[in-house]
Order: C-alpha cells, then sequence, then structure tokens
C-alpha cells in the first residue's frame, strides 16, 4: 500500500487479536514466527503507533505493555460514518464510491428495473 | 481600465452561459474523458481571464497614479486648470481603490481555496490511514482491505486504497466484485480524486458561480462514465451492470439478461442504461466533435478576447 507502512497494519492486526495488552517481546516472537525481522523494528513501529495514537501503553518493569487504544469495530465504524456522511461526521476526504448512497426511493427505482429486466432480485 | 472591464465581463460570460451548452453535450455521457477536459478546460479559462482582468486592472491603477501624481504636483505649482486635474486625480483614486479592493478579494479567495484543498487532502489522508490499518488485508485482492460491516460500500481513498465492506462482499458473486474494483481501479489510476477534488474545492469558494457549482456534479458524473467504460472493458459489461444493480438496491442480482430499459433519469439507472444502450456512432460522432470544438474554441476565444482588448 502506497506511503503507509505495511508493518503497522500487522501489528495492529496482531494487537487486536492479541485480546489484552502486549508487550514487544511477545509480539516480536509472533512476528519471527513469519518473517525475519529485527526486535528493534517492532519496537519503533510500536512507538510509531503510540505516537499517533493508535496504542497506549503502561511501563511494567522494564518494557511497556501496548494495548489498542479503540478496538477494529469502532474503527470501522467511524470509517463508516464518514464514508456514508451520516451521524453528522463531517467529512471533506474525497472518496469515491462505486455507487452514490441512495435514498429508499432511489433504490425502489432501481429495484423496478431489476424486475423489468427479469433479473432475480 | 475598459480592457480589464472587456476580460472581465468575457469571464462572466463563460461562467454563467457556457455550463447550459456544455451540459447538452457531456450530459448522455458520450466520451466522458472528452468531456471532463473540456469542463475543467472552461474553468480554467474563467479563472485565468479574471486573473488576467486583475492583473490589467493593477496595472493601470500603477500606472494612472504617476499621473495622477504629476498631474496634482502641477496643480500646486499653478499651471494648470485645477477642476479637471482633480477630477482626473479623483478618477485615478477611483481606481486605485478598486485595483486594491479586487485584489484583496482574490486573495482571500485564493487563501480559502487553497485551505479547502489542503482540508480535504488532510482528511483524505487520515480516512486512508485508518482504512489501512483497520481493514483486513485479505479477502478482496491486493490493494483492497475488507471492513466488518453490514453497511453495503465500495470505495477508493487515494493515494490507493479500495475499502469493500463484508455487506457489499456478501451480494456480489465473483465476476460482479471484479468489475467493481476494476471501477474503483480506473478512478484511482486515471487520478480522478485529484480533478474531483480540485472542483469540489472550486465550487465551495464560488458557490454562486454556475459553470463551477454545476461543474462539480457533471465532473463527478462524468468520471464515474469513464470508470464504468473502463470497468466494462476489463471485467466485462454484463457482470458490471449487475453489480451495480446489486450494490443500488441491497440484494444479490443474478443473471441480468437482454436490454430493455424505459428512460429514468437517477444516476444509477442512468449508468445502467448507459452500458445496457450505448450511443449510436452518428450522434457519439456529433457529441464529439461539439465536445472537440469546445475544448480548442474555449481557450482560443478567451485568448483573442484577452489579446484585442
Amino acid at each position: 500500500m502506497r506511503g503507509f507502512g505495511e508493518l503497522e497494519a500487522v501489528i495492529m492486526q496482531l494487537v487486536w487479536d492479541h485480546g489484552g495488552p502486549v508487550t514487544v517481546r511477545e509480539l516480536f516472537d509472533e512476528l519471527q514466527r513469519e518473517r525475519t525481522i529485527a526486535y528493534t523494528t517492532v519496537m519503533s513501529t510500536m512507538d510509531n503507533l503510540h505516537r499517533k495514537g493508535w496504542l497506549e501503553r503502561v511501563k511494567e518493569g522494564k518494557a511497556y505493555r501496548y494495548a489498542a487504544t479503540a478496538s477494529r469495530e469502532e474503527y470501522s465504524a467511524r470509517l463508516m460514518r464518514e464514508a456514508l456522511a451520516d451521524g453528522g461526521a463531517n467529512t471533506e476526504a474525497v472518496l469515491s464510491h462505486f455507487v452514490a448512497t441512495m435514498d429508499g426511493e432511489d433504490s425502489e427505482l432501481l429495484r423496478a428495473v431489476v424486475r423489468r429486466l427479469g433479473g432475480q432480485s | 481600465m475598459a480592457a480589464a472591464l472587456l476580460v472581465f465581463l468575457w469571464s462572466v460570460l463563460v461562467a454563467w452561459r457556457v455550463p447550459a451548452v456544455l451540459r447538452r453535450f457531456t450530459g448522455t455521457g458520450v466520451s466522458a474523458r472528452l468531456g471532463i477536459a473540456v469542463w475543467l478546460t472552461a474553468m480554467v479559462c474563467v479563472l485565468a481571464s479574471a486573473g488576467i482582468a486583475l492583473a490589467s486592472l493593477i496595472q493601470a491603477a500603477v500606472a494612472g497614479w504617476s499621473h495622477a501624481a504629476q498631474a496634482i504636483c502641477r496643480s500646486v505649482a499653478g499651471d494648470a486648470c485645477t477642476s479637471v486635474i482633480y477630477r482626473s486625480a479623483l478618477f485615478e483614486a477611483g481606481l486605485g481603490v478598486a485595483a486594491a479592493l479586487a485584489s484583496c478579494a482574490a486573495l482571500v479567495l485564493a487563501w480559502r481555496y487553497g485551505r479547502r484543498l489542503h482540508q480535504a487532502q488532510r482528511q483524505t489522508r487520515a480516512h486512508a490511514e485508518v482504512a489501512h490499518l483497520a481493514g483486513r488485508h485479505q479477502g478482496a485482492g491486493p490493494g483492497t482491505v475488507v471492513l466488518d460491516v453490514p453497511e453495503r460500500a465500495v470505495y477508493c481513498v487515494p493515494p490507493g486504497i479500495i475499502v469493500v465492506t463484508a455487506g457489499a462482499l456478501s451480494i456480489l458473486a465473483p465476476a460482479q466484485l471484479e468489475a467493481v474494483l476494476a471501477h474503483e481501479r480506473a478512478h484511482l489510476a486515471g487520478r480522478h480524486h485529484l480533478l474531483v477534488a480540485l472542483t469540489r474545492a472550486l465550487a465551495a469558494v464560488f458557490p454562486a458561480v454556475p459553470l463551477f457549482a454545476c461543474g462539480l456534479g457533471e465532473v463527478e458524473r462524468l468520471a464515474e462514465m469513464r470508470a464504468d467504460d473502463a470497468a466494462a472493458q476489463r471485467a466485462g459489461r454484463r457482470p458490471l451492470i449487475e453489480a451495480l444493480l446489486a450494490m443500488g438496491t441491497g440484494a444479490a442480482v443474478r443473471a441480468v439478461p437482454a436490454p430493455a430499459l424505459g428512460a429514468a433519469s437517477y444516476a444509477v439507472v442512468a449508468r445502467v442504461e448507459r452500458l445496457l444502450e450505448p450511443p449510436r456512432r452518428v450522434s457519439r460522432l456529433r457529441c464529439e466533435l461539439a465536445l472537440g470544438a469546445a475544448l480548442v474554441g474555449l481557450p482560443l476565444l478567451s485568448a483573442v478576447v484577452v489579446a484585442f482588448s
């Protein structure tokens, strides 16, 4: 994905899948099973995610324990609010929808088209 | 002074009179790409003419200033008819004030435009980052993320993420999904988001100017049709039509048979109709000729107006 860290996405998935707070060491061990990666890379990536507000951390002994600040579902819901522009989400993000959001009447109009065409809807 | 006014009137004429004419030829979605080019060209012509008008107003004011100063000196020295000199000094002062006001207005508008664009870019990037981090990267192909939400939506966000919801996946057959993704990839490849962002900010800053206000809608609509054409070519017309109907109605659509659609004005219906019944060769050629003429004619006429005033 151009312009975005691939590892950041992978680490966020792992943190969410993990459930509870997790240390860099634990994630590093998990990551190492599927790829060769340096411990410091994992650490700096998680530090980045913390700085950007995706992860929160609490000090535990010498290391930090990281947890996601919001669930994946919450982020998805936020994206939908922005993309479908409901719930008063005010965004100027430029998104190109395949089909524009329609109200019930327009949708009914299309359904009539499908019926006329004889497709099974 | 007269030159500035003439060029400004020309830009007003284009901004108010051209949209209705252009719409006649781009309304059917024949040669979407040419249509987009013509709308953008008209917008650039209006902005450039207005800019040139402003520049020549400033030039006239600056040139007049030294003239006025000279006249006042002569009147103070007492070797000229004062009433004529005062009248001309008043005129020059008025010109100066007009130029200053117009410059301020132009600066404010340019600043607002820039801020709009910047904001759109920032929020788009933020949206893309959330999609990249929170979406699942498996399930719908490269460059695509899946969101586990019941709503049905497919859209793309620059710089290059296509978002598909689980709700959309559940009603799209594989061939239909392929057509949808081809449509979104065409948007990204054609940098349609850039065109939309530029025209959207223009419409936001000049809501009362018909060319910008309805130009936005036209550019968006034509971009959809352009992407439809690309998707139909890559993934087939049939799956694309089925996908449009499925996503529009929210129910799976299987096997749409041969055409027979009545006239309908709604955008998605119009898109389906256009794919089912491509325009005839003759009307297509006529449209393309008119658009081509506009594409060349508008800048040419603008240049002529500027050169002769």
